[in-house]
């Protein structure tokens, strides 16, 4: 009887098991590995995707039957395709015609928009990155002076492909390490200011291919590009908005004419807000602590006073080039990609909301109150430079 | 057989077993019959019994030249020098005249000697390999012990090697395997209790328990399952394991089996029971846990903190070699986007060519593996070496050149090959290596959502899985904390203070508190 029980349970287990087989199983080699993708606008108005599909050539390790693994080298191993839509979804259905193998987006690194489609605004297909579930939250983000097919159309010789290039770039932190999913909240943020790296290609000269590499930094207001901030600036967006993991700080203090170098070890930025009537204004306070790792000046770093007075030039650079960005941010493109808002928002929920509307005009009359104090710990064992200063 | 034809057959099949034992019955009756004071009609009714039976000796002569005497005895299972010198020989001088049972007895030089009164039991001591001295006008025999038959040396088990610990093993000895027992707890409390089973070969079996450790329910329940059995013969231990286990469908193992003699003891020691059984090397031990199976002795022999870590390494692999290649074939099916994708590249590159999908490929080679190991398992030493390098070759070398199958997948299956063979058991290791393949079709199927499905499969039969009524995965279900010290990590022997709950918790102190050596340790004060 209960043996009879359970083969009742046990055979229509079985027989769906097996009936319905593995019918939606693909092996990877039926897929077509897209490691980046760029959309760029044409001149017809059209969505122009562009992706880089991994081209997995047959190894010749097999045919000589060995267990090595390939040995050819990174360049060469992909193929870029590209198709047209009026908007991205109806591109990327499009983009299955000229590919052999299902397209899948599941390892998608990076993702290039083009110059004028970021002018032209980007929540459109933002809107389909974000809601469509296979594609990559973790992907990073660019935006290319040049179209994007240009971007991806190039084969580094060092990497894998372009979007590794490129992801490693982003990841080394000299400048900004945009995802998908960051670009997403700060469009729909509080602000609604977005920051994407700026990527460029470096013509290639007879000995060089050309390659690509970040440069500053696109800013984004409501969706749209409104300017590009250069390396310099980028570097104070970063202070500003807690990012800064690797820096080098290099000051020629007050007297004499040497230089020295310090080393960021740990920086930590705090914003601080402030209403008082309807005077609305911020502070931002930033601690760091370098290391230091050049001195060609007549400081002597054993000696408290030198310390100090190096400190404080320290702290005069830091606090310049804080200003630089925020000078073109706040009064030249009026957008607020530090985020204040939200600090506005945590302390002061209430007239936030009062005054959301008119954030914009708060935003470029805000006061702000840069203050950044340096702490140097490790100074060196050679306290003064032991060879000859000035001397280049 | 009988399940096939089962329904409807019930009738003549009772009949037929009614007959059965009627026949039984009366073999039994004649067998019981008391040894009569003939000496004629005893020895004719053993001829009868061992008719055509070429090695059974009867050996007539005259006890002090007076009286007839037979001595009924198996060649080959007797100690003939010793009966002849110290029995034959006094017995055959002159005797006063008038001389009885008692003396005859104090002729014999033999420390075993036993009277015997029925058929029934001279069989059993003429087949156990004592002479039985049978006499005229003597309703009684007597059984002189002194059996001799070829065994094996003593030497290592070769499944159980270790690197330090005893070298010594079980041998198909009952008595040996007892005494090596006894020598290693030689306390009076250590009960041993024979019974003799099967109806042809009347197999001694050994009921080893610790009196006083061991639960007298354990002892009991064990006693009444194995007085169950009724059965023709018993060759091999495992003959009991399938009469007595808790879930006869389960792959996996509920009593334990060992040659080692210093494993039984350490499982004596913590309350389980032991069965030996004559004529084969291992021995049953039972209850036991999941996890013992996974225990070696090695990691008692071993620092505690070594026999820890190979401990998690073996549960570790334990898990790969269940779930490694279902987990590969899920991933490389289903989730591609889970693979970093540096990984999923080289993956995709060695698979480019292959004809046919991960799943096949999987069966394919875990199959091929099994017949390898199969194979070479079987086959004399020399030819196995010549297996293994063909199929070294073959699955290892000509098969990816040839594209058949990929690289990584060679490497999923020899690392579950090698997984399974860190499983200190054998049984515990083809369990698992059997349940792979279900649960690779399932993930085939169904991808990582199947081989969660499995792993649940599994787990449910294991957690409702009984040995002897002890929870087979305690103590992590239901949870002793105690008892974990035995699982978690193998605990140094000073925290050892307590048995396992599970069968020890009839006499649950092992020994006291507090000694934990130091150098300070035996000073004042401490």
């Amino acid at each position: 009887m209960e043996a009879r029980r359970t083969w009742i349970v046990v055979i229509p287990i079985v027989s769906v098991l097996l009936l319905s087989g593995c019918w939606d199983r693909t092996e990877v080699n039926d897929l077509a590995i897209l490691t980046a993708g760029g959309l760029d606008l044409t001149e017809d108005r059209k969505l122009e995707l562009s992706v880089k599909q991994y081209l997995i050539s047959p190894s010749s390790s097999e045919q000589s039957g060995s267990f090595s693994s390939d040995t050819g080298g990174g360049s060469g191993k992909s193929v870029l395709r590209s198709s047209r839509g009026v908007s991205m979804a109806d591109a990327e259905s499009h983009l299955q015609q000229v590919l052999s193998r299902k397209v899948f987006w599941g390892q998608d690194e990076v993702f290039v928009f083009g110059q004028r489609l970021a002018k032209e605004g980007l929540a459109e297909p933002m809107e389909f990155l974000t809601r469509h579930p296979i594609p990559r939250e973790r992907a990073n983000v660019f935006v290319s002076q040049s179209p994007a097919k240009e971007v991806l159309e190039l084969d580094p010789p060092i990497e894998r492909s372009v979007s590794q290039a490129l992801r490693k770039m982003a990841e080394n932190e000299t400048g900004l390490n945009i995802t998908m999913k960051e670009l997403a909240e700060m469009m729909a943020g509080r602000s609604r200011s977005a920051v994407i790296p700026w990527v460029e290609i470096k013509p290639g000269d007879g000995k060089q291919a050309a390659f690509a590499h970040i440069n500053g930094t696109a800013v984004l207001k409501n969706g749209k590009m409104i300017g590009r901030m250069n390396d310099a600036e980028t570097r104070g967006i970063m202070w500003l908005r807690n990012e800064v993991k690797k820096a080098t700080v290099t000051v020629s203090p007050g007297k004499g004419k040497g230089l020295v170098s310090l080393q960021l070890l740990r920086s930590r930025t705090e914003l601080i807000p402030h209403i008082e009537g309807s005077k609305w204004s911020l502070t931002v306070r930033i601690e760091t602590r370098d290391d230091i790792i050049e001195n060609t000046s007549e400081f002597d770093l054993s000696l408290p006073d030198h310390m100090n007075e190096l400190e404080r030039e320290l702290e005069d650079d830091i606090k310049r080039r804080i200003q630089m960005a925020l000078r073109r941010a706040q009064k030249e493109m009026k957008s607020d990609i530090f985020n204040f808002a939200d600090a506005f928002y945590r302390k002061y929920p209430r007239e936030w909301n009062r005054n959301k509307g008119r954030w914009d005009d708060l935003y470029s009359n805000l006061e702000i109150n840069v203050q950044a104090k340096v702490k140097v710990v490790r100074p060196g064992l050679t306290n003064k430079s032991i060879f000859k200063p000035e001397q280049r | 057989m009988g399940k096939t034809n089962g329904f409807g057959s019930r009738g003549p099949r009772s009949n037929q077993r009614e007959a059965e034992r009627f026949a039984h019955q009366e073999e039994n009756r004649q067998l019981d019959q008391a040894l009569s004071a003939n000496l004629a009609e005893n020895v004719q009714a053993l001829q009868r019994l061992y008719t055509r039976c070429s090695d059974v000796i009867f050996h007539e002569f005259c006890i002090g030249n007076r009286m007839e005497a037979v001595l009924v005895y198996i060649d080959g299972l007797a100690h003939i020098e010793e009966v002849d010198q110290h029995v034959l020989a006094p017995l055959q001088q002159d005797f006063p005249m008038d001389f009885t049972l008692a003396d005859i007895r104090g002729k014999i030089a033999v420390s075993s000697i036993k009277p015997v009164d029925t058929i029934v039991k001279v069989l059993e001591e003429i087949s156990g390999g004592n002479p039985v001295l049978l006499m005229e006008r003597e309703p009684h025999g007597l059984a002189i012990g002194l059996p001799k038959w070829e065994k094996r040396a003593i030497d290592e088990p070769s499944a159980e090697s270790v690197l330090r610990g005893p070298r010594e093993g079980f041998i198909e000895s009952l008595r040996t395997n007892t005494a090596l027992l006894r020598r290693k707890i030689r306390t009076p409390h250590l009960k041993i209790v024979t019974m003799s089973m099967g109806k042809y070969t009347s197999t001694q079996i050994a009921l080893a328990y610790l009196e006083g450790v061991a639960a007298p329910s354990l002892v009991e329940e064990m006693t009444s399952r194995l007085q169950r059995i009724e059965i023709d013969g018993i060759l091999e231990s495992v003959y009991i394991e399938e009469l007595i286990e808790d879930n006869p469908f389960s792959p996996f193992p509920q009593l334990l089996s060992t040659e080692r003699p210093d494993v039984a003891s350490a499982y004596l020691l913590e309350g389980h029971v032991v069965v030996l059984i004559d004529g084969t090397p291992s021995v049953l031990i039972a209850p036991i846990t999941f996890y013992s199976l996974l225990q070696s002795p090695e990691d008692y022999y071993e620092r505690y903190v070594v026999g820890t870590a190979i401990r998690w390494l073996r549960y570790l692999f334990f898990l790969i070699s269940l779930l490694g290649p279902s987990f590969y074939v899920a991933v490389i099916t289903y989730h591609q986007e889970m693979i970093p994708n540096a990984l999923l590249i080289t993956m995709a590159r060695s698979r480019e060519q292959i004809p046919f999908p991960a799943i096949v490929e999987a069966l394919l080679m875990e199959s091929m593996f099994e017949a390898l190991r199969e194979a070479g398992a079987r086959l004399p030493k020399q030819i196995g070496t010549a297996v293994s390098i063909v199929g070294a070759l073959v699955i290892g070398q000509a098969a990816i050149a040839a594209g058949i199958v990929s690289a990584p997948m060679v490497m999923v299956v020899a690392i579950t090959g090698v997984a399974s063979f860190m499983a200190p058991r054998f049984t515990v290791g083809i369990a698992i290596r059997l349940l792979r393949f279900p649960v690779m079709v399932l993930a085939g199927f169904l991808g990582l959502l199947g081989l969660i499905m499995g792993g649940i499969l599994i787990l449910n039969h294991l957690f409702k899985l009984r040995s002897f009524g002890a929870p087979y995965m305690a103590p992590l279900a239901p949870m002793q904390w105690r008892s974990l010290n035995d699982v978690l990590w193998r605990a140094p022997r000073w925290l050892m203070t307590k048995r396992p709950h599970m069968t020890g918790a009839w006499n649950p102190r092992r020994q006291p508190h507090g000694q934990r050596p130091g150098p300070h340790k035996g000073e004042s004060g401490d």
